[in-house]
């Protein structure tokens, strides 16, 4: 293959993305009709457009087997159909992220493993929980609270927090802990043994299994089968703890297990 | 969601609009590179690579540190989704004859959505030099299968020999098929055999009042998929076929899926 026909094929590589995105006409009636099929009249009203650039439109669509006519009615062809679902996914996943892109932009990502990355609009009904001037430790508290109730954890813990260790103990000593898993790395292992009554409470506790590793992980991730939480680094390397991202659905859930289950991995 | 032109973002737009950023960005998202090594890669424009990067560094799409450019995790997040897309795309237009005035209504959205893991099947299309090519693919793959599973809509005179040695073979075999197909696939299966497969639960038929439009075979390490024309005619001429894990993982949802509807 000559160097020339390399630049040809490249070139034309986002061909068919350009082609479908570039044009709001095209993409627009291919999400119309997706929900069902339409006359003119009808993808008019909806797109509250001139007739003659809709019907550019159409027949564009239905000169590459997206759309066909029936009669009056204009409808979705299977290709049309596999197209206008994977539109909607792209255009759904995008809005996510971009709900809590302030959590996300703001904090360092890298030490989210790459396939992960690519499925946080799996978090998209999270809630973004931030403090306040008046309220400092609004992140802290509502995770606190929120932890409380939850028979079993699983926690990703990259910082040694006096704090959170003491709540998780208390909740161990009351009874409504009954499960916990703890990952950390050496370094907070080294120091949590250093103190006695930490060691007693956590390392020592038939309750507690605690998996130690020598991966310097960035990500604060706690879930259970209820929900899961997620704080993160600022980009300068410090721990952020006044913004926090909650999220109770399973498409969540499922994303912090398999989130651990690379990391331990 | 309202439908009108703010439905593409402008972000997605900008990404989107030129090929350039597209080739730069996928450079970057493989490696951090310089202006350099991506103009040497790509064979681009010096000019051009070096505009757009301008334009994705003001945007905060990619970072420059001492001349090496870095993707944000935020862009490389964007740009996965696009490059998902792109690749959802392939799938449709490089199977274009197999989806085309097909019947696609069991597969269902969430699949659809997954559609590209079937990135690396094959198109297996019978010719008039080979008109059997199908079917002889098939029957290879279930003579050397131990599991199968299949929905099928019709019964090739040589399945029930094929079947009968999976069970002499002590394999296991889940059909999903209508009555009169089910009956005449058993009524040319050694029925000793037959008996004592049901009760060990190696062969497990679910039998249904009506012939679903769509046939999926599922080996042990291969799928095929084949779908009936928009007339309600099964097409014989072409199968969709995979041996890559994510093609089986899909196909087995595709299984299952079905399963628990009609049972």
């Amino acid at each position: 293959m000559s160097t020339n026909t390399i630049e040809k094929n490249q070139t034309h590589e986002f061909k068919n993305v350009k082609y479908i995105l570039t044009s709001s006409m095209r993409t627009l009636i291919l999400v119309v009709l997706y929900n069902n099929r339409r006359n003119l009249n009808e993808i008019r009203d909806e797109l509250k457009k001139p007739s003659a650039t809709i019907l550019h439109g159409l027949k564009e669509l239905e000169e590459n087997n997206l759309i066909k006519k029936d009669r009056k009615y204009y409808e979705l062809t299977s290709n049309g159909y596999l197209l206008a679902t994977n539109i909607i996914k792209l255009i759904d996943n995008w809005y996510s992220i971009e709900k809590n892109k302030y959590f996300w932009n703001s904090h360092d990502l890298s030490g989210i493993p790459e396939n992960l990355l690519n499925k946080l609009y799996l978090l998209k009904d999270a809630q973004f929980i931030s403090s306040t001037t008046s309220d400092l430790s609004n992140a802290f508290n509502t995770y606190i609270e929120l932890i409380s109730t939850s028979p079993e954890l699983t926690i990703m813990l990259p910082i040694y927090s006096e704090n959170h260790l003491k709540h998780l103990i208390r909740l161990l000593k009351n009874g409504n802990l009954k499960q916990l898993t703890l990952l950390i790395n050496t370094e907070i292992f080294q120091t949590i043994t250093k103190s006695r009554y930490l060691k007693k409470s956590l390392i020592e506790n038939e309750k507690v299994k605690i998996i130690e590793t020598d991966e310097n992980f960035k990500i604060f991730l706690t879930f259970c089968r209820d929900f899961m939480t997620l704080t993160l680094f600022f980009k300068d390397n410090h721990y952020d703890d006044s913004q926090i991202i909650i999220d109770k659905h399973q498409s969540a859930i499922k994303w912090s297990k398999d989130l651990f289950d690379t990391i331990l991995e | 969601m309202v439908i009108n032109e703010k439905y593409i973002k402008s972000d997605m737009m900008f990404l989107v609009k030129s090929e350039i950023r597209l080739r730069i960005l996928t450079e970057l998202n493989a490696r951090p590179q310089t202006i350099k090594e991506i103009v040497d890669k790509t064979k681009m424009a010096y000019s051009s690579v070096s505009n757009n990067l301008n334009k994705l560094e003001n945007k905060n799409y990619v970072v420059k540190e001492n001349r090496i450019y870095t993707i944000t995790p935020m862009t490389k997040l964007y740009f996965n989704q696009l490059m998902d897309f792109k690749k959802s795309i392939d799938v449709i237009e490089n199977f274009d004859s197999f989806w085309y005035k097909h019947n696609i209504s069991h597969i269902n959205n969430e699949l659809i959505e997954n559609i590209t893991e079937l990135y690396k099947s094959k198109l297996i299309e019978t010719s008039p030099i080979d008109i059997y090519k199908t079917h002889n693919n098939i029957k290879k793959q279930l003579e050397s299968s131990h599991n199968i599973k299949g929905i099928v809509p019709y019964i090739h005179p040589d399945y029930p020999l094929l079947i009968e040695n999976i069970l002499k073979n002590n394999g296991k075999v889940e059909l999903i098929m209508e009555k009169d197909i089910y009956l005449g696939l058993i009524s040319q299966i050694n029925s000793d055999l037959k008996n004592r497969s049901v009760r060990n639960g190696s062969l497990n038929v679910h039998i249904l009042k009506n012939n679903l439009d769509i046939y999926l075979l599922i080996c042990d390490n291969s799928m095929n998929l084949g779908l009936f024309k928009n007339d309600g005619s099964y097409d014989q001429n072409r199968i969709l076929n995979s041996d890559n894990p994510d093609s089986l993982k899909w196909a087995n949802t595709l299984f299952e899926n079905i399963k628990s509807r009609v049972i």
